[in-house]
């Protein structure tokens, strides 16, 4: 073949298509290898920078944890992590237009994502959406997590009933306490969290529940023995009460708060004249000393405010009480047991409203005004 | 021998090869591969004997569209490389974070453009100035010649120029880029002048399409700024090369546009009027942009030579300064900041300062001569515009819903339709890199108020500025696509009085035209037109024909006709050799409309020359 035909045949179509496929194919594992090597190194300067965006974070420079972030994204635009990181280093700034934008963008292309819905969750909550703010946590709770499920859904959970029991919304973070207390596992620390919260709902049923579980595997436990009777003492079970706070105060002698809800307890137990299973004489002495408190209240909260109990003053507020009370005095003398209830109510009633009156005039009372009130408060609730 | 790398006198080629009409693709040329080199005798070296085309034109074609594929490939692979380079120069030379207050933001950009400055000037010429501009030479003057050292020089100084932080884009380099491979391409082939000129637009549409990763908004530019018409000789060519860019570009750098488009739309229909708020006030930013390039270019180009070496140091200090005093976002091609804005991560008031640092630190980059373009600078410019005109109205008007994505986004519509003049293309940008059709209506409407503001207020488009501030005299495509279209209704005249019958006797049509002079039309039966003067139906009395039909002695049958609204270019082919025309009615052939002669035409052309 001499040069003319080489040339020839060089000149054919396809010989040139072949020609260009082969420069094609070889420019192309060229540019590809540069391409791996730059993304390469793009992403080492990524990881770089928003390793140093962190450490800004957390030693508190907010600001320049987002320009690190920003930076980071540049070079790893697509990086959920440092996507991520940014809206939250936003809204850590007080940024919080620009991380709603830079997280519902975030959540367009991963709504499923539990990370970014408890992020957007925690940004209205902080701008007090509140419907979005639950919305979004909703989110979360029932997401995508790619480590630990269990445990990051459950802490979104928690921060959302936190977020509802901060806005009084007790009925919304009860339901949330009641899901949630189903599917715990037998972790005592989670069941004190969730009885906590219970009882700051004011669910003191389901709160007692979770301190009782607590405590079948952990007698002792002192924070779910006072929980316990904390909760007991707000249904009114001052027996079941009693009993938690006699087993703290023993595990623990020392501590002020259980013994002197103790006391509390004990008294209310002590001079309850509705309590079941005490005799008629007893029945009748704590309804004398009850009857005798009371009066004593009433003169010592007229004297602190200076107030006249004469029967010259109007009869309304405090010297009507006493006045009724003096005119039950001379009826209490000629009680003989055994009681029935038409003698024991009205003189009870008496009480328990002077018990109410000088709380409103006078402040919160203690000892056995405390228990009385106590008493007054749910009748049908104490254990007789 | 002529070799196909040497370069070549424009001036010998412009002889040799300027086409009838100015245009490369005026219909007498638009079938270039059709026809081929053997239908028409070529002065055209390639399309000698020597010529390895052989092929049939059917296989020409083919093949040519197998060679766009080629050129997209190649031009994408350009392309990565391009932006490979520009990503690797800033991360070296400006660090990986544009912090203010860094003394390199202000040494780098200065000793660069100092480096840039001496490699324009010696070693390449040719890469200064617009790639656009440069493409549409190579089409219209220089037989689609690009030298391939422009390509080289192009990518080095412009990676350097972008890198280094000049206020510039590199859509414009890539597109010339693209170009310049293509032409080479084709030198290498030993296409011929026809191919040769056409391979430009097709590279030139594939450097676009990858560097935006939007290949019908490329396809679209290239139509719309460089050819300038539809034609369907390319536009196959200039799809495949583009589609096939993208393809390359995507598979190396990710489907992702160039800035992550956050969920925009109309929320209601009342903001349209802040839409065309933000129409009346890119039009007014673009005009402002387009008039300080075209006021500071052409005067510092007047100063001495020597200052050249320094001017885009000079640009760059002071771009650096600015970015040294905390607008460190107005350097290099700013696509992150376009991404920051479109996030809501500025507020209103700096969106506005950067918008018009952006304006000021492009015109130094520009007319310093740093090589780089101007796109990724207008859409900056667009979406800061956008974002603050939107953030400034939701201030206003709280009731205003729209995100400050969607405002920005419309915004770099805005200023593209406005600034670089493509009305067209600047509609499809903005659906191509948003993929979402629900702001067509916006775009729509704040595009038309900038591009109607800007038009009115700056008639030189941009690229065609810069043209003439070259001394170079191409096409305007705006003012092709403006110009009015003369017809034959514009030149017409009213029917004549007399209007001879087919049926009528040759007695009954001397005695009708007894008084009169000149050429009667005569309607032919059943249909049809012809002509007779009044000298010939005297002749045709005289010879005793009087008794005949008019219709059966007729000398000139078959007269051509011609429509209203049928162009005076087209009607000029016909009334040439026929001194009157009729015009007749589309549906009715035998309805006169009016008549029209060659005088008629040449009349009104002499006066839309006057006016």
């Amino acid at each position: 073949m001499n040069v003319a035909s080489l040339k020839a045949f060089t000149r054919r179509p396809p010989v040139i298509v072949a020609g260009l496929v082969v420069i094609a194919v070889l420019a192309f594992l060229a540019v590809n290898r540069l391409v791996t090597r730059f993304r390469e190194q793009e992403k080492a300067l990524a990881r770089h920078l928003y390793e140093r965006g962190v450490q800004a974070q957390d030693t508190g420079q907010p600001e320049r944890a987002v320009s690190d972030f920003r930076a980071a994204l540049s070079y790893a635009r697509d990086n959920f992590d440092y996507q991520l990181s940014l809206a939250r280093a936003l809204r850590d700034t007080g940024r919080t237009a620009e991380s709603e934008t830079y997280l519902i963008s975030l959540w367009e292309r991963t709504p499923q994502e539990g990370a970014v819905n408890l992020a957007l969750g925690r940004l209205f909550a902080r701008e007090q959406i509140f419907d979005r703010a639950i919305q979004y946590y909703h989110n979360a709770i029932y997401g995508f997590w790619s480590t630990d499920p269990d445990a990051r859904r459950r802490d979104a959970q928690f921060e959302l009933i936190g977020y509802l029991v901060q806005h009084k919304a007790y009925p919304q973070a009860q339901a949330e306490l009641i899901t949630m207390a189903s599917s715990l596992p037998h972790d005592p620390e989670l069941r004190l969290r969730v009885a906590g919260l219970f009882a700051q709902v004011r669910d003191y049923e389901h709160a007692l529940s979770q301190y009782d579980d607590v405590l079948q595997t952990e007698h002792d436990n002192q924070a779910a023995l006072y929980g316990a009777a904390q909760a007991a003492f707000q249904l009114g079970r001052y027996r079941t009460a009693q009993g938690y706070l006699q087993s703290a105060v023993h595990a623990d002698p020392k501590n002020a708060d259980t013994s002197q809800l103790l006391k509390t307890v004990t008294l209310v137990l002590q001079i309850d004249p509705f309590a079941p299973r005490i005799s008629d004489a007893e029945r009748n002495q704590r309804l004398r000393s009850a009857f005798q408190t009371a009066g004593d209240r009433l003169d010592d909260c007229a004297m602190t405010k200076g107030l006249d109990l004469s029967p010259a003053s109007p009869a309304v507020g405090l010297p009507a009480l006493k006045a009724q009370w003096l005119g039950l005095a001379p009826k209490m003398k000629r009680l003989r047991p055994p009681l029935d209830s038409a003698s024991l109510d009205p003189v009870m009633d008496l009480v328990f409203e002077i018990e109410q009156e000088t709380r409103e005039v006078c402040g919160p009372p203690s000892g056995r005004d405390q228990a009385l009130l106590l008493i007054s408060q749910d009748r049908a609730g104490v254990e007789r | 021998m002529t070799d196909p790398g040497a370069p070549v006198n424009p001036d010998e080629i412009l002889q040799a090869s300027a086409p009838d009409n100015g245009s490369p693709f005026s219909s007498d040329v638009q079938p270039a591969f059709a026809r081929s080199s053997s239908r028409q005798p070529s002065t055209d070296r390639s399309s000698s004997s020597r010529s390895w085309f052989t092929l049939s034109s059917t296989r020409e074609e083919r093949f040519f569209l197998l060679l766009a594929v080629f050129i997209g490939l190649f031009s994408g692979l350009a392309v990565v490389c391009f932006r490979l380079a520009i990503d690797w120069t800033r991360i070296w030379l400006l660090g990986p974070v544009l912090e203010p207050h860094t003394w390199r933001l202000i040494a780098t950009p200065t000793v660069v453009g100092l480096i840039v400055a001496l490699l324009v000037i010696h070693v390449f010429p040719l890469v200064r100035g617009s790639g656009v501009n440069q493409t549409k030479a190579a089409l219209y003057i220089y037989n689609g010649y690009i030298p391939f050292r422009t390509a080289v020089g192009k990518f080095i100084t412009a990676a350097m120029a972008i890198g280094s932080g000049q206020s510039l884009g590199p859509e414009d380099p890539s597109l010339q880029i693209g170009a310049s491979l293509a032409s080479a391409l084709g030198r290498r082939l030993e296409l011929s002048r026809e191919r040769l000129r056409l391979l430009a637009p097709v590279g030139a549409a594939a450097g676009l399409a990858a560097a935006f990763n939007a290949p019908i908004s490329a396809v679209l530019f290239v139509i719309e700024e460089v050819i300038g018409r539809w034609s369907a000789g390319i536009l196959g060519s200039v799809v495949l090369s583009a589609v096939s860019s993208v393809v390359v570009v995507r598979w190396f750098l990710g489907s992702e546009p160039l800035f992550r488009i956050p969920a925009v739309g109309l929320m209601r229909p009342t903001e349209l009027l802040a839409y065309a708020f933000l129409g009346v006030v890119g039009g007014l930013a673009a005009v402002i942009f387009a008039r300080a390039i075209g006021y500071f270019r052409p005067r510092l180009r007047a100063w001495p030579r020597w200052t050249q070496y320094f001017q885009p140091a000079a640009a760059g200090l002071i771009i650096g300064l600015i970015g040294y005093l905390g607008a460190p976002q107005v350097m290099g091609a700013g696509y992150d900041y376009m991404d920051q804005a479109m996030h809501d991560q500025f507020t209103w008031k700096v969106l506005a300062t950067l918008a018009l640092l952006k304006i000021v630190a492009t015109t130094l980059s520009f007319v310093s001569g740093a090589p780089g373009g101007m796109f990724a600078p207008t859409l900056f410019v667009g979406a800061m515009l956008g974002g603050a005109v939107g953030g400034l109205e939701r201030a206003l008007y709280p009731g205003l819903t729209g995100s400050t994505a969607t405002y920005a986004l419309v915004g770099m519509g805005v200023l593209f339709a406005a600034f670089l003049r493509v009305p067209m293309t600047s509609v499809f940008m903005v659906l191509e890199v948003s993929g979402n059709y629900s702001i067509i209506v916006p775009v729509i409407v704040a595009n038309t108020l900038a591009y109607v503001i800007s038009r009115g207020l700056q008639p030189t488009p941009i690229f065609d500025l810069l043209t003439r501030q070259d001394g170079l005299n191409l096409p305007s495509l705006e003012e092709q696509r403006e110009q009015t279209v003369l017809r034959v209704e514009d030149a017409m005249r009213p029917p004549p009085a007399l209007v001879l019958d087919a049926q009528d006797s040759v007695e009954q049509a001397v005695r009708r035209a007894q008084d009169l002079s000149g050429t009667f039309l005569v309607r032919m039966s059943p249909s049809g037109w012809g002509s007779v003067t009044a000298d010939e139906l005297k002749r045709l009395g005289g010879e005793g024909k009087g008794q005949m039909t008019l219709g059966s002695t007729l000398l000139t049958r078959n007269l051509p006709y011609l429509h209203p609204d049928i162009t005076l270019e087209a009607a000029l082919r016909h009334v040439y050799h026929v001194p009157l025309v009729p015009v007749v009615h589309r549906a009715d052939f035998r309805r006169l409309e009016g008549v029209i002669s060659r005088d008629d035409v040449l009349e009104k052309y002499k006066m839309t020359e006057e006016d």
